[in-house]
């Protein structure tokens, strides 16, 4: 069965290439465009993993994490960040919010995919 | 408005006031000079990665197609053993360009960080220009210590503008070329 992938960024060209990258390599991304729609999304469809940025309007990626692990189905789903954001501090943040993992944008579509297969198959 | 009838006391509070009105003003309009540049190359941009990624994603369709008929084309006659082998290195020449040219197309997301960075700067310097601009106020009286009370005011306002802003500011993007970031799993 296709593992689902919730990718959540306000950029649409990032979102764009997350899609290509992740479709490309067998998996079904449902797109967000911000933390709220995301969640919004997250609610609707049960997905597999949780792609998100960090600065976005409204409600940023730490918010979506958190409010993701406050609901029971997704405490166990792996959520990446993927950010421009590099420094030590915002990444404990992102720790302590329930993230898995701290990917820094650019990213590149066979590296990322790797990580993706680690995490979810 | 200097006059020659004014004491040299209140030339100076005058031309102090002339002064900031004019910083105020000029700045204003430089200002505006740029904020509206930056909204064209943002609009530029915006246009140009739209297209890109279209074009990106019409040639990527195009050559998985031409890729299919090789494969076909391969499976159904006896090619020579280096053309096979030359097509299989260019298969994976294509991928790794294909990667590189995903990781390029994800310039826009950073440059539309910074220019939004940009812009919030801006207007926080619009507001220290309107802090500084003095048109329309009562000349401070001839003497030094009611142009200080006066630049004190104007020193407080925009101490003030810097502190609403600072707190709005979203953080800087560090990237200084398009190669993939840092992976790091917890």
């Amino acid at each position: 069965m296709t593992k689902t992938i919730l990718a959540v960024d306000d950029s649409g060209s990032l979102r764009q290439m997350l899609a290509f990258s992740l479709k490309a390599a067998g998996y079904g991304v449902i797109e967000a465009v911000d933390g709220q729609d995301g969640l919004n999304k997250a609610k609707l469809q049960q997905v597999d993993m949780v792609l998100t940025d960090q600065n976005m309007p409204g409600m940023d990626g730490l918010s979506l994490i958190k409010a993701l692990r406050a609901m029971k189905n997704y405490q166990n789903v792996p959520i990446l960040m993927l950010t421009t954001e590099s420094g030590d501090d915002m990444k404990a943040m992102g720790r302590a919010a329930g993230a898995n993992g701290w990917l820094v944008k650019p990213f590149d579509p066979a590296r990322l995919t790797e990580v993706v297969k680690k995490l979810i198959g | 408005m200097i006059t020659n009838d004014m004491s040299p006391s209140e030339r100076l509070n005058a031309q102090v006031m002339h002064l900031l009105s004019g910083v105020s003003e000029h700045g204003d309009q430089h200002l505006a000079e740029v904020e509206r540049d930056l909204v064209q190359m943002d609009v530029l941009l915006d246009e140009a990665i739209k297209k890109l990624c279209a074009s990106f994603m019409a040639i990527h369709h195009a050559v998985d197609l031409q890729q299919e008929a090789l494969n076909v084309l391969l499976a159904s006659g006896k090619p020579a053993p280096e053309y096979a082998a030359r097509f299989e290195a260019l298969r994976g020449e294509i991928n790794q360009h294909v990667g590189a040219a995903v990781t390029g197309l994800q310039f826009q997301d950073m440059t539309s960080q910074l220019i939004g960075r940009m812009v919030q700067h801006l207007a926080g310097l619009r507001d220290v220009f309107g802090a500084l601009d003095t048109t329309g106020s009562v000349l401070p009286e001839s003497n030094n210590e009611a142009l200080l009370t006066t630049l004190s005011h104007i020193s407080d306002r925009v101490g003030a503008c810097c502190t609403e802003r600072a707190g709005g500011v979203r953080s800087t993007v560090n990237q200084r070329h398009m190669d993939s970031g840092d992976i790091e799993l917890f």
